[in-house]
């Protein structure tokens, strides 16, 4: 029995590939790139050990700073605009019994798009000239609006294509916690007369607060994150307008070829990301009492 | 009366909402059925009546839709299949086997892997495929896409594995299976399951990659169908009908999968962040 499951070779050659391959294209890059990011390198010269110096120009540079700005703002959007939105419907679905399903289905089906098809989607949908939003302004007499090239709307226009994509499925991750609530309590409170609000508000909203923890943890290191969407729908235009962390470095690295720079905005993404989900754990999340029920 | 009424409210609300996520997909159908930009403009909302099927074929053929189509295709499909199995296998050994300690370590070793984002590699792994002379060949997507799917499908298959009784297990070798035939003959059929829920979520990923396929290959006839979709959209702007056609095409797949498959989707994206 044990002779059979203590086999070496047989161990070696399950895991081996698996392995190797992840360390290979994972784990090698994951080295490579603490090393890269303290290297000035332009990928044809040797590459020469800089210190601290790449993170430095990031910092001062304000094309970076200003990517810094609208990676922020990613996160107080999907933070204060779309998590209570999530709310809201999760407990709105919840509490219908008929077209459940339906609404599960169709809310989800964003989530599972490619960005690149949303972003174009979406581009076609802001089109100044026949795009459905401008058409639909139209109808009440709104002069035509430039909606990604305009650097008052460009930001937003992209915002809202993200929120549209990925609301649903955090939707539906609210949603499963709410329905596997015990339903006594509901019931109970039903009884004694609260209303819907009040129930919703009283009750399931303080036994969900782990999942909606987890929603806005999981929408931050999203937001962090984020770049296809921005490089599709804008390019970070107009004038740098939209560009994230992501789409900056993508841009310095593919456009100028600055490897080593570019390592280190990747590493600086990473130390934000971690950092912020670290000071949100440990301001807000450990504070919650393990709610029993 | 009353009650009636409230119940409707949340109806409303929610079917709203339903609007705005169906109506952009309703638009881009009616718009690639149309003549013209000018047709779209004039008549934004409405059922096209002068049904313009040839959209559909042009965009196929000539905008190399096709090609994009394929490329995609057996990707997604390839690097979803072999990321399965490999993972399966690791997930076996890591589970079943009775190596304690260097199971232990070689679960830390893929843990790391969910807390790094996949974007921040960039950089390192261009150069990587760079050095290894596969650059603008389809393996410089199918390696990365295997090795990224790893630490998620390992992690998932192992947690199923895991369920399955040891009793099971032990019949079988009385029986004299060996490890191998253990893993292919009863194992791997009891985890068919999870596999299909990993597969489709890997299959998905990969379908809708963008950002390395975009920068790792810059011949167009390998192109997948994400970035062939944005090129094509950045020449043609000019007619909207055959871009609509276009998004139409690298929808349909995805959609149709997910009508078929859309609870074990669901359930496989949402598993083990319920918790909380």
């Amino acid at each position: 029995m044990n002779d059979t499951l203590r086999n070496g070779y047989v161990y070696w050659m399950f895991v081996l590939p698996a392995v190797a391959l992840y360390a290979l294209f994972f784990m090698y890059p994951m080295i490579t790139t603490t090393y890269y990011g303290f290297t000035d390198w332009n990928g044809l010269m040797p590459e020469k050990f800089v210190g601290l110096d790449n993170f430095v120009q990031a910092l001062q540079n304000d094309m970076f700073v200003h990517a810094i700005r609208n990676n922020l703002i990613f996160i107080l959007f999907s933070v204060f605009v779309q998590v209570p939105l999530i709310i809201f419907f999760a407990l709105l679905i919840s509490g219908v019994k008929r077209l459940r399903r339906f609404y599960k289905t169709t809310v989800f089906m964003p989530s599972i798009l490619s960005t690149s098809v949303i972003g174009i989607l979406w581009s076609f949908i802001y089109e100044p000239e026949i795009g459905l939003l401008n058409q639909f302004l139209g109808l009440f007499g709104v002069e035509p609006i430039y909606w990604l090239s305009d650097t008052k709307t460009a930001l937003l226009s992209v915002l809202i294509t993200n929120g549209w994509q990925w609301m649903g499925f955090y939707i539906i991750l609210v949603l499963a916690a709410i329905l596997s609530l015990p339903k006594e309590l509901n019931e109970a409170a039903e009884i004694d007369g609260a209303t819907g609000i009040q129930r919703a508000l009283y009750i399931t909203v303080p036994l969900i607060m782990p999942i909606i923890s987890v929603v806005i943890m999981l929408s931050i290191a999203g937001a962090m994150r984020v770049v296809d969407i921005v490089l599709v729908m804008t390019n970070g235009g107009p004038a740098g307008e939209t560009d994230v962390m992501a789409s900056y470095m993508v841009l310095q690295a593919t456009q100028t070829g600055q490897y080593g720079y570019g390592t280190a905005i990747a590493i600086l993404i990473f130390v934000f990301a971690l950092v912020l989900t670290g000071l949100y754990q440990l301001l807000f999340a450990r504070k919650q009492e393990r709610i029993e029920y | 009366m009353v009650a009636a009424w409230k119940k409707s409210v949340p109806h409303v609300i929610l079917l709203l909402y339903v609007a705005a996520i169906l109506y952009p997909f309703v638009f881009v159908i009616f718009s690639s059925l149309k003549v013209s930009n000018q047709s779209i403009a004039s008549n934004p909302w409405g059922f096209p009546f002068d049904l313009k099927f040839e959209n559909y074929i042009t965009t196929w053929v000539e905008a190399k839709i096709n090609v994009y189509f394929i490329n995609s295709f057996y990707l997604a499909t390839s690097a979803a299949i072999i990321g399965v199995l490999l993972a399966a296998a690791m997930a076996f050994a890591i589970t079943r086997m009775k190596f304690g300690k260097l199971s232990s370590v070689l679960t830390q070793l893929v843990l790391v892997g969910l807390l790094i984002p996949g974007n921040a590699l960039f950089i390192s792994q261009y150069i990587l495929v760079k050095d290894l002379h596969i650059l603008n060949t389809h393996w410089a997507l199918f390696f990365p896409y295997v090795a990224g799917a790893i630490p998620t499908s390992v992690l998932l298959i192992a947690a199923f594995m895991r369920s399955i009784p040891r009793d099971l297990e032990e019949a079988a070798i009385m029986d004299g299976l060996n490890a191998v035939g253990l893993f292919f003959k009863i194992v791997f059929p009891l985890t068919v399951p999870a596999l299909v829920t990993v597969f489709i979520i890997n299959f998905l990923g990969n379908w809708n990659e963008f950002l390395l396929a975009n920068f790792f290959l810059n011949k167009d006839i390998l192109r997948t169908l994400p970035v062939g979709m944005v090129g094509f959209r950045d020449t043609y702007q000019t007619n909207y009908a055959q871009v609509c056609a276009g998004i139409v095409y690298s929808v349909l797949p995805v959609l149709i999968i997910y009508a078929i498959l859309q609870e074990k989707i669901i359930e496989g994206l949402t598993a083990g962040s319920v918790k909380g």
